[in-house]
């Protein structure tokens, strides 16, 4: 695959005394759907704007297909920017829309023929007439997606393209937004805060933090495999537990248990990355505590999720956060509030932390 | 009780305020401008004589006056085309500035605001004047370009028609300015950006995207100076000529030069009518036309 579709070299950007950007690089390869998260102030949009062109960088280029873009204003970048808002004219009705950024090279012809292909294709060929004003949030989020489409651009920027939806509509429209991406092969990059919307459309994810990369890689890896405590805090729930070397073993102070890991540590003290759904969780008559990797501890909250339920477990010093899937036969999923258990997992299922 | 009559007042108190300040002054000067005129003070009779019974008298013979001497719809005519060549340089100055207003951060927006409003803090008269004393023959203007060599003797730069241009549009601009900004204050900046990534450059996105969702905010603007213009008489009397005649003048030598209040009144009737009611047909085709296209 070629990697050097889409290449961001060294971009910096300051507003006044505020570095928005700080030496940022990416590579992205074309048809990849790429996502940017971090929380706001991360710089994910600022760069987004970059790209098309709305902002120029203090430094560093930007190359789409060979072709250095830094300098070209955005109407001469063969890309197209989805805004969070949509950003839909109010003055043109839909099919005026949709051809408004085709209407200069097109015959009347070929603008009717293309209209109608992007309309048949986001299934919004009933709403060509209609005012924007009369559009739902999801309709208008077609009209959007299709107003830029229909340029057929090599490079399509989302601003957090499902923020303005609701949560049902939302998961739909994920679904439909992958299936299209791979149907038309066009590369996508979106900038969202939502990790799961993330993880869902992402081929690969570069995770912001105050306008550095932290971490870029596919949704399974940085989530199983965080490099850094930000990023195993900002995916999904983490339990973060505290240990050093003692004796032959590493021990938590925290837990007051002994810990069994794969390898050695570089460092005598780090954190460790334990994620609730690797715990497994059992009624104490059932087993007997092993020295290892387990813990006897009170559920302190219970959360019933239809699919999972979610435990907090006090144990000493520390609430540990686990996941536990509901299978319908001999269900444990309901373990009572202050009931005592038994928590256990395998070593390899221990992600070492070193930052 | 008392509260439902306190509600009544604030639902009906713009009609208290129409009828009030608009219609029964229209109406006096309705009944002056169909009275005949004599010499006297007031310089016409009433209209209800009781002398031998009751009789009315009225006469029409003031409109067909006005109408048949070319003398005044002459001058009105020029007044709408002082007006129409106002409005459009107070457009075409008042909108680039309105809409870097409205688009500047919010420091420097206030700052700007207060600077077009600053010029209301002074006298109406006492600013025509000074444009008076920067244009004359011995005028800051012409000491200047004489100094730079530009002319080698002083431009006669007052008392043309140029001169009420520019001091009507001077005077006004504020006034197409606040509406204006008042209107792009909302125009969402997405949009000109949306426009420019798909293809459009400076040029055509403010023809295909601006222009066309500012029409309110010009059609207000244009409205409050326009109007105005028609029957301003302190610019032309000041900084114009003899070359030109203009209805608020006109008006004004009729009511106070000749005493022909009902001449005047006539005059002034159907200045009105012939200026309100093309307007409130805009108003209202304009209003549906807005309507329908959700602006």
């Amino acid at each position: 695959m070629d990697n050097n579709f889409l290449v961001i070299e060294n971009i910096s950007k300051s507003f006044g005394d505020n570095k928005v950007l700080e030496n940022i690089n990416l590579n992205i390869s074309k048809s990849e759907f790429f996502g940017l998260l971090g929380s706001s102030g991360s710089g994910k949009t600022t760069l987004l704007r970059i790209l098309g062109g709305f902002e120029k960088p203090d430094t560093g280029r930007v190359i789409l297909d060979g072709m250095d873009i830094t300098n070209l204003e955005p109407f001469d970048r063969p890309l197209n920017y989805m805004f969070q808002s949509y950003a839909l004219f109010p003055h043109l009705n839909v099919f005026n829309n949709l051809a408004f950024g085709i209407k200069e090279n097109f015959t009347k012809k070929e603008i009717e023929i293309n209209v109608r292909s992007i309309a048949d294709l986001l299934s919004i060929e009933h709403l060509l007439n209609r005012r924007i004003k009369q559009l739902s949030g999801g309709e208008q989020q077609r009209v959007a997606l299709g107003r830029c489409l229909i340029k057929k651009p090599k490079l399509l920027l989302l601003d957090e393209p499902l923020a303005a939806l609701d949560k049902k509509l939302r998961s739909k429209t994920q679904l439909e937004l992958t299936t299209l991406q791979k149907k038309l092969k066009i590369t996508f990059v979106f900038v969202t805060h939502d990790q799961e919307e993330a993880m869902s459309l992402s081929d690969r994810m570069a995770i912001m933090k105050n306008g550095l990369i932290l971490e870029c890689s596919s949704p399974e890896e940085i989530y199983e495999n965080p490099k850094s405590l930000y990023t195993a805090n900002f995916i999904g729930i983490a339990n973060i537990i505290e240990i050093y070397k003692k004796d032959e073993n590493y021990y938590s102070d925290d837990l007051g248990i002994n810990f069994k890991l794969n390898k050695e540590l570089k460092n005598t003290k780090t954190n460790i990355l334990l994620r609730p759904e690797k715990i497994k969780i059992q009624s104490i008559n059932n087993l007997k505590i092993s020295s290892f990797n387990s813990f006897s501890g009170e559920i302190l909250e219970k959360s019933y999720l239809g699919s999972f339920t979610r435990y907090e477990i006090k144990i000493k010093n520390m609430i540990i956060s686990v996941l536990d899937q509901n299978f319908n036969s001999n269900s444990n999923y309901n373990f009572p509030k202050g009931e005592k258990v038994i928590c256990s997992w395998e070593s390899e299922s221990i992600k070492i932390l070193e930052d | 009780m008392k509260n439902k009559l306190f509600e009544k007042y604030f639902v009906f108190s713009p009609y208290f305020w129409l009828v009030l300040f608009f219609f029964i002054p229209l109406a006096i000067i309705f009944k002056i401008s169909i009275s005949v005129s004599e010499w006297g003070m007031p310089p016409y009779q009433d209209i209800f004589l009781f002398e031998d019974g009751f009789k009315i008298n009225t006469t029409f013979e003031n409109y067909v006056y006005i109408f048949s001497d070319y003398y005044y719809i002459g001058s009105f005519v020029n007044s709408l085309i002082l007006a129409l060549i106002s409005t459009f340089f107070c457009l075409l100055i008042g909108f680039p500035l309105a809409f870097y207003i409205a688009t500047s951060n919010t420091r420097l927006r206030n700052i700007l605001l207060v600077l077009v409003v600053i010029p209301f803090w002074s006298s109406f008269l006492l600013r025509v004047y000074a444009w008076k004393i920067i244009l004359q023959n011995n005028g800051i203007l012409n000491v200047i370009l004489l100094n730079l060599g530009i002319t080698s003797e002083p431009l006669q730069l007052l008392y043309n028609q140029y001169a009420v241009i520019m001091g009507i549009v001077y005077t006004y601009l504020p006034l197409m300015i606040l509406p204006l900004y008042g209107y792009l204050n909302k125009f969402d900046l997405n949009l000109i950006e949306a426009s420019k990534d798909l293809g459009l450059n400076r040029f055509k996105t403010f023809f295909k995207v601006i222009l066309p969702l500012s029409v309110p905010g010009i059609v207000a603007g244009s409205l409050l100076v326009f109007i105005p213009v028609v029957g301003e008489f302190i610019i032309p009397e000041m900084l114009g000529g003899s070359d030109r005649l203009y209805y608020g003048k006109i008006l004004w030598e009729e009511f106070f030069v000749n005493r022909n209040w009902p001449g005047a009144s006539a005059l002034a009737f159907s200045g009105i009518i012939i200026l309100v009611l093309p307007i409130v047909i805009f108003q209202i085709l304009y209003s549906r036309w807005s309507q329908k296209n959700e602006i």
